[in-house]
């Protein structure tokens, strides 16, 4: 009995010793190896499993089969204008040839400081020979579309003539590659080196951002403030215009308005005076002595009457005060 | 060491081996058992190795696997929505989300087409479709996912102007990154599925720029005012001015129809007068004259009226210039 167990513990422990220093070994999904002996590169594992090698002689040095990120530094470039941006990119790259890796760079962190001289100065040359905007924009859909101020005007001649006004007439320049092809055209000037020489392949090189350089941001803003100054202004005066044409209109239309009035008025009382004198010429033709003796009358009354007045009895009202034959005595 | 330890008390306890027999296959027992078992959430798949092969996915629930490391699992997140955010963090998210204080500036300035630069935060929403790939084709799965996604919106915004961009192409931005995206993670084999991406705050740089933009709003509603106040004048004076033109006219008409109506008052009146004269024209301009003397003379609104006999030679009127003769001596009274 205690021998039994004596021979079990003795077995489990070999058993336990031979696989850690034992034949095999296992490589995960995702990883691929070189066996070395003695130094000397005798296989290279790409399939994950339980993997078999000489105890003790082998060494296996396992790598990444998984797709990598490279992540370089922000780089202050020029541009074909000689404008200085920041472009930062990235890139992804993945071990294909292990053998090859192996010999040429051995450690990942190796990979990523070839990595960095390979694609800096890729990017540096690209960018370098090609204009700003190329690196920017990726068609020339912007020339495409008009793009308008959103403007909240109170009726659609004022909205249109408002859109005229503030519409930013800059044609963009026309690019011919576009950020995609730039990446494109990186992307082929790093690879090239990178199979052949350490056994990585990119999978791409990305722009992932780029910005102005600190002095040239400032001057941007600048002129992003002017732009918007210009068109608040442009507000602002059609604003002033508006009241303006408002209030001449409100002085146009007053005037008019009141002589309108004015020449309607007189003509009514002109008719009217008209018809008077008609109806009393009518009338009154028909017997000018009698009218002109009646009508004096009437006008005495009105006019003599009220006055203070100092009247000579020579008058012939007054004929009888002396003699009682009157008019007829004289 | 179980060999020492059992070793020096083999004679006091007869039992011992049996014992450490029990030992034994409890321990491995136990460790069978904590090796075997698995336990998968409702929200996750497993993938299963066999010495580091994929070998199966399982779902939610007590699953078993091959013990001492010779299968091993790993859970992977299938079901949940996560989110990445960029140019700003959520701190905690609930009711009140509580958003990081400072920004992100290195994510969210950008250039535009027309060479402007914009300020955009976003979030991108992804699921693990593919938990094989999501665990074995990509390393840093997510400083990728954060890369691809700066690098598409990037060259978005890069393709259009900064108005548009603030403007009508939101939608389409996110409609077309989310696509662009989708294919880049594709490509490497990521395993995931872009869920949605929704741009945030597109604001242009904090500071000058933004209060320019600012000034913009400001002036349109400055350019409204203004216009309303000319409108304000006008109104104000002109439904005046036609009120006083009716005004006009009406006192013109009412001139007319006095004007017309006293002729006829005053014709007709002569005719009738006429009428009468005819019958015996003498004495009725005689009467006519007396009556009409009468009046001047004596009528109650007449004024001062002095008469001087035509054979006075000479006469000296003497008058108060101006003044009544009443008045007079009222005012010589109080004097």
């Amino acid at each position: 009995m205690k021998k039994l167990i004596t021979t079990l513990i003795i077995i489990v422990v070999l058993v336990i010793i031979l696989f850690i220093l034992g034949p095999f070994y296992i490589l995960n999904e995702g990883e691929q190896a070189v066996i070395t002996r003695f130094g000397a590169i005798v296989n290279t594992q790409t399939e994950a499993g339980l993997k078999v090698k000489v105890p003790f002689i082998d060494n296996v040095v396992k790598y990444s089969k998984k797709v990598l990120s490279w992540d370089g530094d922000s780089q202050r470039i020029p541009t074909k204008e000689n404008q200085f941006i920041w472009v930062d990119t990235t890139a992804r790259w993945k071990i294909i040839d292990p053998l090859k890796f192996y010999e040429a760079v051995n450690t990942i962190d190796q990979g990523y400081a070839r990595l960095d001289d390979v694609v800096d100065s890729t990017v540096r040359t690209i960018i370098a020979e090609n204009f700003l905007s190329e690196a920017v924009r990726n068609s020339n859909k912007i020339n495409e579309m008009i793009i308008t101020e959103q403007i909240k005007a109170e009726n659609v001649e004022d909205t249109d003539q408002l859109k005229s006004l503030t519409q930013i007439k800059t044609q963009s320049d026309t690019i011919t590659k576009g950020r995609e092809k730039l990446s494109e055209e990186m992307f082929k000037l790093a690879s090239g080196i990178t199979i052949e020489e350490y056994g990585l392949e990119l999978l791409d090189i990305l722009i992932r951002q780029i910005r102005y350089s600190d002095d040239l941001t400032t001057s941007v803003y600048e002129r992003m403030i002017k732009e918007r100054n210009q068109i608040a202004e442009a507000y602002r005066s059609y604003g002033e215009g508006k009241k303006a044409e408002w209030l001449g209109k409100q002085e146009n239309d007053k005037k008019t308005i009141l002589s309108e009035a004015y020449a309607t008025s007189e003509q009514i009382k002109g008719t009217a005076d008209a018809e008077a004198t008609k109806t009393y010429a009518d009338s009154y033709s028909a017997d000018p002595v009698f009218f002109e003796f009646w009508r004096t009358l009437e006008s005495y009354k009105k006019v003599i009457a009220p006055l203070d007045k100092i009247l000579s009895t020579e008058m012939e009202y007054f004929d009888y005060l002396y003699t009682k034959e009157g008019a007829a005595a004289k | 060491m179980l060999e020492r330890n059992t070793n020096p008390t083999p004679k006091q306890f007869t039992l011992q081996p049996k014992i450490i027999i029990i030992i034994l296959v409890a321990i491995v027992v136990v460790i069978l058992g904590l090796s075997s078992f698995f336990v998968v959430d409702q929200t996750e798949k497993s993938v299963v190795l066999r010495f580091g092969q994929f070998n199966r996915i399982v779902g939610a629930g007590l699953q078993w696997k091959l013990p001492f490391g010779i299968e091993r699992n790993y859970n992977v997140p299938t079901e949940v929505v996560q989110t990445m955010n960029f140019g700003f963090r959520t701190e905690q998210s609930g009711i009140n989300t509580v958003y990081a204080k400072n920004d992100f500036p290195e994510e969210s300035i950008m250039l535009t087409g027309d060479l402007n630069i914009i300020d955009i935060e976003w979030t991108i929403q992804y699921r693990i479709n593919d938990p094989y790939a999501w665990l074995f084709n990509v390393q840093d799965r997510l400083k990728t996912i954060r890369d691809i996604s700066q690098s598409v919106i990037n060259q978005s915004v890069g393709d259009l102007a900064i108005l548009a961009v603030m403007g009508p192409e939101r939608t389409n931005i996110e409609v077309e990154a989310q696509q662009r995206m989708q294919e880049v993670y594709d490509h490497y084999g990521l395993g995931i599925r872009v869920v949605t991406i929704k741009l945030k705050n597109i604001i242009p740089p904090v500071g000058d720029v933004q209060d320019a933009f600012e000034d913009v709003n400001k002036s349109v509603q400055d350019m409204n005012r203004l216009i309303n106040e000319g409108k304000q004048a006008y109104n104000k004076e002109i439904p005046k001015a036609q009120g006083e033109a009716l005004q006009l006219i009406q006192i013109a008409e009412g001139y007319s129809a006095e004007r017309i109506n006293e002729a006829i008052g005053d014709v007709a009146r002569f005719n009738a007068m006429r009428e009468a004269y005819k019958v015996d024209p003498d004495v009725t301009t005689t009467r006519l004259y007396i009556e009409t003397m009468e009046d001047i003379l004596s009528s109650s609104s007449a004024g001062d009226v002095t008469i001087i006999d035509k054979n006075l030679e000479n006469f000296l009127p003497i008058k108060s210039i101006g003044t009544q003769g009443v008045q007079v001596t009222t005012g010589g009274g109080t004097n």
